[in-house]
């Protein structure tokens, strides 16, 4: 319950007018701040949702692969560059941009976390990885800017951003392929 | 096992050879400081032959970088020899490897400064440029680095394969975090040197100034925490065992150690908070990035007063402060570190004062700023180091330190404190009145405002002449107890938990991950203004000799 309102509260804080707009002035704090940390929050409140909607998660969500699908829409659909230019212009969008990526990517995604084997997780970073590596090359060698609302170098600021974020994915998956990580997470050891 | 001279050396001639190079560049660097402070002070000008100019940044290379990477490399590896076991073949290699590189990085930087081809001050900023082989020089110093931070990365490896499920002793713990900041620290100067190096030669004409300064920042300020990060390795794990404690919370010391690695680059900016071609929000983001740093700090605060108080009651301390007075001040060990510990409230309070924009722009580039890292690097950090002499280097050379060695460190570091007092406070006050840094000895024309900074001026250049004589006395009190202290054994001094200690977690252990995490982290810092710098970089600067 205590991390439901951890999120919570991140999300009311990223919801405040100044907050939005520092956050959405730079292309690179829009995309890779406020966007992941509304997913976060999302993640946080997860398990509230989980508890209270039990039926529901177990009856569309039993295998985790809906919610990991649902996830990867979320994600893909706010890696096109005009989605969020409209959310800049849009109210609705913009709406949408606060009640997607919290509830229909992170709670998803936790909800499926443990549904899925290690196989599955490493597809999805491996996925993940690709798709950031893609964004990554657009963002940085496309010679016009994709977005309306900002500069071509905030676009290639947000290229560097994603090969960076490629770079810890990849970097992570060959961690948890090669490494036995649960050895890190047993109880405590003197 | 039989107790002989020939035996100690010969098992430690690894971190003797680098405490002894060390020592040797503390008195060269020492003397240096001592022509910088009496010329500052105006009690007599340099040769124009050997400026000030010259003795300041051939001071701040022996002193900051070869004096504390030295005295870091011997240190650590007496430390995993001790703790991780023998070194292996591969690593003694690896660390004989880094000591030549550190010797041919060294000698060539110091062969350009004194031939006057390099007087770039220790920073190098462009467009200053210096001989190409003062670059080069700067390359091998790096490749020393890297060489001994492999070499105990490869030993903490082994180790862990031999002790499955083990967590690596604390005191190799904080010398894998140490070796892998500095490593991550040295990305960005590797990246600037090897532009400036081209630039020097002339195959390009121009630098990027701006980004040069942003790459050495990213190192410059990480390379303060390594020292600093040296240090508190000593306060968490070596000084419970002097004051007859134990390690307060091993938790707490391996937490701090992760924070402080992931948390570091990208807080070199506010060494930079006012360049120009930053944006002032990015300035003021990462202020944030720069007092994060400072939350290892107060938690390390934390834990200190806890092992002080708990031991200091041990020892039969009552009341509110009892427990202080009962420590062992008359123990040079206890006294050194204890006086670096204080002085680091002050140095972090400063640091954290010049974080901040608005009272940043008040102390920039004046003395204010040199004598805030006398106190922090100078104090906290020297005599930390000071500290450890008196017991490591008589158990590496196989013999005990006597109590007239004892008197003259008590005496060595009343010197030291008196000295460093003087100059770092004067230095301090002065700054505030407006005097600038990197300057030599000037009344502008016998203006009002210089002629007002005389007196401290004097303070600054007495303050100097204690820390010369402080620095004879260590370099003789190491001599002494490598080479003619009476035989014995002297123990390895360090802490063992509580008894009753809660377990240490196992996510500390997973090292991987903090690399990944301080990845992710000094991308966040970096990515933004170094794409701005580079993509809406105004025409370089073609060189400048300014000497």
């Amino acid at each position: 319950m205590k991390q439901f309102w951890y999120g919570l509260v991140l999300f009311l804080f990223l919801a405040l007018p100044p907050v939005r707009h520092l956050l959405e002035s730079i292309m690179a704090f829009h995309m890779h701040m406020q966007m992941p940390l509304l997913f976060v929050s999302g993640l946080l409140m997860a398990p509230f949702f989980m508890k209270r909607f039990r039926q529901f998660f177990g009856k569309w969500n039993g295998s985790g692969l809906p919610g990991i699908i649902l996830f990867l829409i979320i994600v893909m659909y706010w890696m096109v560059p005009k989605a969020m230019d409209e959310s800049l212009e849009i109210m609705a969008v913009e709406a949408f941009k606060f009640i997607s990526l919290p509830f229909l990517a992170g709670v998803p995604l936790r909800d499926s976390w443990s549904k899925i084997g290690k196989a599955t997780e490493s597809i999805l970073l491996l996925v993940l990885a690709i798709l950031f590596s893609i964004m990554a090359y657009l963002y940085i060698f496309f010679e016009s800017t994709l977005c309306n609302n900002y500069l071509l170098v905030d676009q290639k600021t947000v290229g560097w951003g994603f090969a960076f974020f490629s770079l810890c994915l990849i970097l992570y998956l060959v961690l948890t392929l090669f490494t036995d990580q649960s050895q890190y997470y047993d109880e405590a050891s003197t | 096992m039989a107790n002989t001279i020939q035996t100690h050396m010969k098992n430690n001639t690894l971190p003797l050879v680098h405490f002894f190079l060390a020592f040797i560049m503390l008195l060269i660097g020492g003397t240096l400081g001592l022509l910088q402070g009496l010329n500052r002070g105006g009690v007599f000008e340099l040769p124009a032959s050997f400026n000030y100019y010259e003795v300041l940044t051939l001071h701040g290379i022996l002193l900051i970088l070869a004096f504390t990477t030295l005295f870091t490399n011997g240190y650590l590896y007496a430390a995993i020899r001790h703790t991780l076991g023998e070194l292996s073949k591969t690593v003694k290699i690896l660390a004989w490897s880094s000591l030549a590189s550190f010797l041919i990085g060294s000698l060539l930087v110091v062969w350009m400064v004194l031939a006057g081809e390099a007087t770039v001050m220790y920073t190098f900023y462009p467009p200053m440029q210096a001989s190409p082989w003062f670059y080069i020089g700067l390359v091998f110093v790096v490749l020393c680095i890297w060489l001994a931070g492999l070499g105990v990365f490869i030993s903490a490896f082994q180790w862990k394969r031999r002790n499955k499920g083990q967590h690596l002793p604390i005191l190799a713990f904080f010398a894998v975090g140490i070796y892998t900041l500095v490593i991550f620290g040295s990305l960005g100067v590797t990246v600037e040197v090897l532009m400036l190096i081209p630039w020097a030669f002339g195959w390009t004409e121009t630098i990027n100034v701006m980004l040069s300064r942003t790459l050495f920042w990213s190192f410059g300020h990480t390379l303060v925490n390594v020292w600093y990060l040296v240090a508190i390795s000593v306060w968490y794990t070596i000084l419970p065992k002097i004051i007859g404690g134990r390690i307060f919370s091993d938790t707490l010391a391996r937490l701090v150690v992760i924070l402080i690695v992931i948390l570091n680059v990208p807080g070199g900016f506010h060494h930079q908070i006012v360049d120009p071609a930053f944006s002032e929000g990015l300035k003021f983001m990462h202020v944030f990035m720069s007092l994060s740093i400072a939350f290892p700090s107060l938690m390390t605060a934390f834990a200190m007063f806890a092992v002080l108080e708990r031991t200091g009651r041990k020892r039969g301390g009552r009341g509110l402060l009892g427990w202080l007075w009962v420590l062992p001040w008359g123990d040079v060990r206890f006294l050194t570190i204890m006086i670096a510990m204080i002085s680091f409230i002050i140095g972090g309070a400063g640091g954290i004062a010049q974080t901040n924009n608005q009272l940043n722009q008040v102390v920039h580039n004046s003395l204010w700023v040199v004598g805030h890292f006398h106190i922090t690097v100078g104090v906290t950090v020297v005599m930390t180091f000071f500290g450890l002499v008196y017991w490591l280097i008589p158990h590496l050379s196989g013999r005990v330190m006597t109590p007239f060695i004892h008197h003259l460190g008590m005496f060595q570091t009343a010197t030291w404190t008196v000295g460093m007092a003087l100059m770092a406070l004067s230095m301090h006050a002065v700054g505030l009145f407006g005097a600038p840094r990197r300057t030599s000895y000037t009344t502008y024309g016998d203006s009002a405002t210089a002629l007002g900074w005389e007196p401290y001026l004097s303070f600054l250049a007495t303050g100097g002449t204690l820390l010369f004589f402080g620095v004879i006395l260590i370099v003789y009190i190491v001599f002494h107890l490598m080479f003619f202290a009476p035989k014995g054994d002297t123990p390895f001094m360090d802490s063992r938990v509580e008894d009753n200690a809660h377990p240490t977690p196992k996510w500390t252990e997973n090292w991987g991950l903090w690399v990944i995490v301080a990845i992710l982290i000094i991308s966040m810092g970096y990515v933004v203004p170094l794409v701005d710098l580079i993509e809406n970089a105004p025409p370089g600067s073609p060189p400048h000799r300014t000497w």
